[in-house]
């Protein structure tokens, strides 16, 4: 990516997202909160949702982190709200799958697909995925229950 | 230090203590004069001080376990302090709490600087070691370590150094010191990844005691028991990292040619450039002031997260690290979520600091 690529990327989508996150707010009534945390650079938020019936009725974070996983984890919470445990943990799969290079996207999700690019994007996967990686690993770990 | 390892596994490989052939006793010799050599360079003439290791995680793990852990009781205390690499830190830690004792972790005062009333209050009767690095990672904080050691030693209590970070700054005059044990790694003063030093002062080399048991560390073995070498040969089991020895030899008689003073002025004189530059930004927050920093300094950018800053910096080819540094106690007792370290060594120059600030600015103004 050169220097170019990336301070458009940026500007259009990383940083207004960003500074304006979806549902950033503590939420510590949901009855699902879980943890997504990057070891490595110490970036950690809480994801709260509200499920009930199978369904994620409300999703919320609060925590700390870069603007790619802050980004990230506020396009995460818009997109699974709405959606059935089991959609959300497809929807994880295939987005982290996605990320690898290998496996192809066809997302027609403008957001998803701006993700997604961002993974040519040296030493930054990780900022990405480690939200989507929290909530599918937690949400399968409860179908399995 | 490249030339003299591309020359050792291209005309010269063979494994050590084992063939009779020229190119195995060759490489024997080169490696025991290495030895010699890190002694040497450590300021001692017994070589048998020296056991070359992975860097300076195995070598305080090692100390943590062939030596500590046969030593202390419940009730007895290890001190380190807030301002670990996690390397200094876990080891002590675990060893602890697998044998109810207790560790006491010396904090800093607001400045970056270790609290020495604090360390004194805390050492007692129970203390076992005192683990503490020279130059903090983080921070770069150099460490009274002599204070530190004389300390300790007037209540016997044994001292480890962690000189990962001050290996390279020789003027730092490791060599004088009466430490009991030493660690560093090879890759932090141009030598190859994956080779280090652990060194043990000398009445302390009959308490450290085989941690991992093979080929190459026994006297003699029978089907019924085994009896070891004695230190440094009784930790060296199986085969070694030879290529890496040849080239931490090769490193040190680089550092050797350089002037002492010349190398340590530099390096001071880059950090607290670096440290005024940075601090005529307005929205550049040097972390921590100690009264002595050398070679590192964290800092932390308002409203932009250190992952961000790093990779916009690395788009103009300036390299810095953005995390925790393997230092989260001494982060989370800040406050602080991550920094942005900028390091420095003999082949930086003040013009890579104007343009650190140069990039600093361009992306303050961009994010705005
Ligand atoms: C102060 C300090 N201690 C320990 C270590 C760990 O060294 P290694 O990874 O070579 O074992 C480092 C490396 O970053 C360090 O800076």
């Amino acid at each position: 990516m050169t220097k170019e690529e990336l301070e458009i990327l940026y500007k259009s989508k990383i940083i207004p997202a960003s500074k304006e996150p979806y549902h950033f707010e503590k939420h510590a009534q949901a009855n699902t909160v879980i943890e997504a945390y990057n070891p490595i650079c110490g970036d950690k938020y809480q994801l709260y949702l509200d499920m009930s019936e199978g369904v994620v009725q409300s999703a919320y974070f609060h925590g700390f982190g870069c603007a790619i996983s802050k980004a990230s984890t506020s396009i995460l919470a818009r997109k699974v709200e709405g959606k059935r445990l089991e959609e959300v943990v497809a929807l994880g799969d295939t987005f982290i799958a996605s990320l690898t290079g290998i496996t192809p996207m066809d997302f027609d999700d403008e957001c998803l697909k701006i993700l997604n690019e961002l993974k040519n994007f040296d030493g930054r996967v990780d900022c990405i995925k480690s939200s989507w990686e929290a909530i599918t690993h937690h949400l399968k770990e409860e179908q399995w229950k | 230090m490249i030339e003299a390892v591309t020359r050792f596994d291209s005309f010269e490989n063979a494994n050590i203590h084992r063939g009779l052939y020229d190119l195995s006793s060759t490489a024997t010799k080169r490696y025991e004069q290495i030895r010699t050599k890190v002694a040497h360079f450590l300021g001692t003439e017994n070589s048998n001080t020296v056991a070359f290791t992975k860097g300076t995680t195995e070598s305080i793990n090692i100390v943590a376990q062939s030596y500590l852990s046969k030593k202390i009781m419940p009730g007895d205390n290890v001190i380190t302090t807030i301002m670990e690499h996690h390397a200094n830190f876990i080891p002590w830690q675990v060893l602890t709490q697998t044998h109810h004792a207790e560790l006491r972790i010396v904090p800093i005062d607001p400045h970056g600087n270790l609290d020495m009333n604090k360390l004194r209050a805390l050492i007692d009767s129970k203390t076992k070691l005192v683990a503490i690095n020279h130059i903090s990672n983080t921070l770069g904080t150099v460490n009274p370590i002599e204070d530190i050691i004389a300390m300790a030693h007037k209540k016997n209590i044994p001292v480890l150094i962690d000189a990962a970070q001050s290996i390279s700054h020789c003027a730092l005059s490791l060599d004088q010191m009466e430490y009991d044990f030493l660690a560093f790694s090879g890759h932090k003063m141009f030598a190859p990844f994956g080779v280090g030093i652990l060194q043990v002062a000398e009445k302390h080399l009959g308490e450290v005691l085989p941690y991992n048991v093979g080929g190459g560390m026994i006297r003699e073995v029978t089907n019924e028991r085994t009896t070891f070498r004695d230190f440094p040969f009784n930790l060296e089991a199986g085969t070694a990292n030879i290529s890496g020895v040849i080239g931490l030899g090769a490193a040190i008689d680089y550092i050797g040619s350089l002037d002492k003073t010349d190398v340590s002025n530099h390096i001071r004189d880059l950090t607290d450039y670096c440290v005024a530059t940075l601090n005529t930004v307005p929205e550049i927050n040097v972390v921590g002031s100690p009264s002595g920093r050398s070679g590192i300094v964290s800092f932390t950018v308002t409203d932009i997260h250190p992952h961000d800053v790093a990779s916009f910096l690395n788009q103009d080819q300036i390299a810095v690290r953005a995390g925790t540094h393997c230092t989260q106690p001494l982060l989370a007792s800040l406050g602080l979520g991550a920094t942005i370290r900028a390091s420095f060594s003999i082949y930086n120059t003040r013009d890579d600091i104007d343009q650190l600030k140069a990039s600093l600015i361009a992306l303050i103004k961009f994010w705005s």
